[in-house]
């Protein structure tokens, strides 16, 4: 057959594919492949290539270097409030709505690098909360770009990151730095919506937090995977000792009840409820 | 009392956040796409240590230099961009000195943390991984822009810095280079190099 003869090396068959081959010599490719099965097979092949690659399942970042970028961002965050200072600026920025941060009481330094949005799905799912009416959504693909809809979302099912990331950052920057309250209020199940939301008000206008134990951070981090914690407070749940804890999730913030059992392996909450 | 707006921010917020000094915005932009980052640097450097210094190295320029970005591009094309640029970065700086990731797979296998993926998956991906070594890095890096991460060429002429019709062509250029190499994954989906003529008539 014509053109048989001369079958086109595989670099220009995948050029060929990519657009790159054009006039005359565009045109003799074209001509070669509609009569020669080989070639096109082969061509077939080249795109199957990127439909494999397209397929590999993709890898979240292994949590050891999670950490690592956790205190690597720190110290750029604590060189830039240093400098800052240096130079006579306010230490103190301004939070995200205009406020400056400290009328919150606390500061929510949350290192985000350590667990991002997509943990939080898996996080849920690995504690028996995705009936959470607020925090099982998508939340990975609203922010992950034109490019992002398709392929993250094969990620592998990872168990929920472990507390002990939280230690590689320094204490002024710790990602555990939550408002932590003691108290004896007796939360409950009818009642536990109003109960939040005036422990939140009392969390406000405290100002001041302090240090939660370390069981109760452990509890806190796999509980809430990626969600922001916005408020912690070690009560009680039907007279039973509980761990409430209030996290902002994408689509709206969330109270969690955690039983005396929350800890490293186990977290599997009491009872949610959404905040408004 | 809360702020409602602020609970799903754009990148581009909260970039914008970040440069007005907000401590928080920057590793919540990050670790939105982090896995994304940490592949791309995975795959371009094929070596797990040193994508992560990569990535560490770009997290810290982004972190700095983000006042400089004009929004000509999306933010996580600009972030990626950071990214390749510090992994050919690298791998340019240790072109220059001795091999030395030669059999280290294993310890690949540990640091990259398939744990828990089904084993399918894992070797797809342990296949896919030898075969981009076989790769110049610029034609790596273009590949897996393009085919793994699903960018667009547009797109990823800005990551890689370069025109779209070069992209195209090392895309095209690194397709055919693989070929040899993975087309024993693809198994019965087709009958490549007449290994198993049996499945020829598979299309």
């Amino acid at each position: 057959m014509r053109g048989q003869t001369t079958h086109p090396d595989t670099d220009v068959l995948a050029e060929f594919d990519a657009g790159l081959a054009t006039g005359r010599r565009g045109a003799r490719i074209a001509a070669h492949l509609a009569e020669c099965d080989r070639c096109r097979a082969l061509r077939d092949e080249l795109a199957g290539i990127s439909a494999l690659f397209a397929a590999v399942p993709a890898q979240a970042m292994p949590d050891r270097v999670a950490q690592r970028l956790d205190s690597a961002l720190a110290a750029e965050v604590a060189r830039r409030n240093d400098s800052k200072r240096a130079r006579g600026d306010s230490p103190r920025h301004r939070g995200p709505a205009g406020r400056p941060a400290r009328n919150r009481g606390w500061r929510l330094v949350s290192l985000r690098v350590l667990a991002p949005a997509a943990a939080v799905v898996l996080a849920v799912a690995g504690y028996g909360l995705s009936q959470l009416p607020h925090g099982s959504g998508n939340l990975a693909s609203p922010s992950s770009g034109m490019a992002g809809a398709a392929k993250p979302a094969n990620a592998p099912a990872l168990a929920p990151r472990s507390g002990a990331a939280a230690r590689a950052a320094p204490e002024r920057m710790g990602p555990d730095s939550f408002p932590f309250l003691t108290s004896h209020t007796n939360f409950l199940p009818g009642t536990l919506k109003q109960q939040v939301e005036a422990a939140l008000r009392v969390a406000e206008s405290a100002g001041a937090t302090q240090n939660a134990p370390t069981a109760v951070i452990t509890c806190v981090r796999n509980v809430a995977g990626s969600g922001t914690p916005l408020m912690v407070e070690s009560a009680r749940y039907q007279d039973q000792a509980a761990t409430i804890i209030v996290m902002r999730t994408s689509k709206g913030e969330v109270a969690l009840v955690a039983g005396a059992g929350c800890s490293a392996s186990h977290g599997k909450p009491l009872a949610t409820t959404t905040v408004p | 009392m809360r702020d409602a707006v602020e609970q799903w921010p754009s990148d581009a917020e909260l970039l914008r956040r970040h440069v007005a000094g907000d401590d928080q915005a920057f590793g919540e932009l990050f670790g939105r796409h982090r896995d994304r980052l940490w592949a791309v640097a995975l795959r371009t450097i094929c070596d797990p240590e040193e994508a992560a210094d990569a990535l560490q190295d770009a997290m810290v320029s982004a972190f700095r230099r983000a006042a400089d970005f004009r929004g000509e591009s999306a933010v996580t094309t600009w972030l990626h961009r950071i990214v390749v640029n510090a992994a050919l970065d690298r791998l340019r700086r240790r072109a220059a000195r001795p091999a030395l990731s030669a059999g280290d797979e294993p310890a690949f296998e540990a640091l990259a943390g398939s744990a828990g993926d089904p084993a399918h998956t894992t070797d797809i991906r342990l296949d896919v991984d030898a075969a981009l070594r076989v790769l110049p890095p610029p034609q790596r890096a273009a590949l897996v822009v393009v085919d793994m991460l699903g960018f667009s060429v547009a797109e990823a002429a800005v990551i890689l810095d370069i025109s779209p019709g070069t992209v195209k062509s090392r895309c095209a250029r690194a397709r055919a280079r693989l070929l040899p190499h993975v087309s024993h994954l693809r198994g019965n989906r087709s009958a490549s190099e007449s290994v198993s003529p049996a499945q020829g008539g598979d299309t």
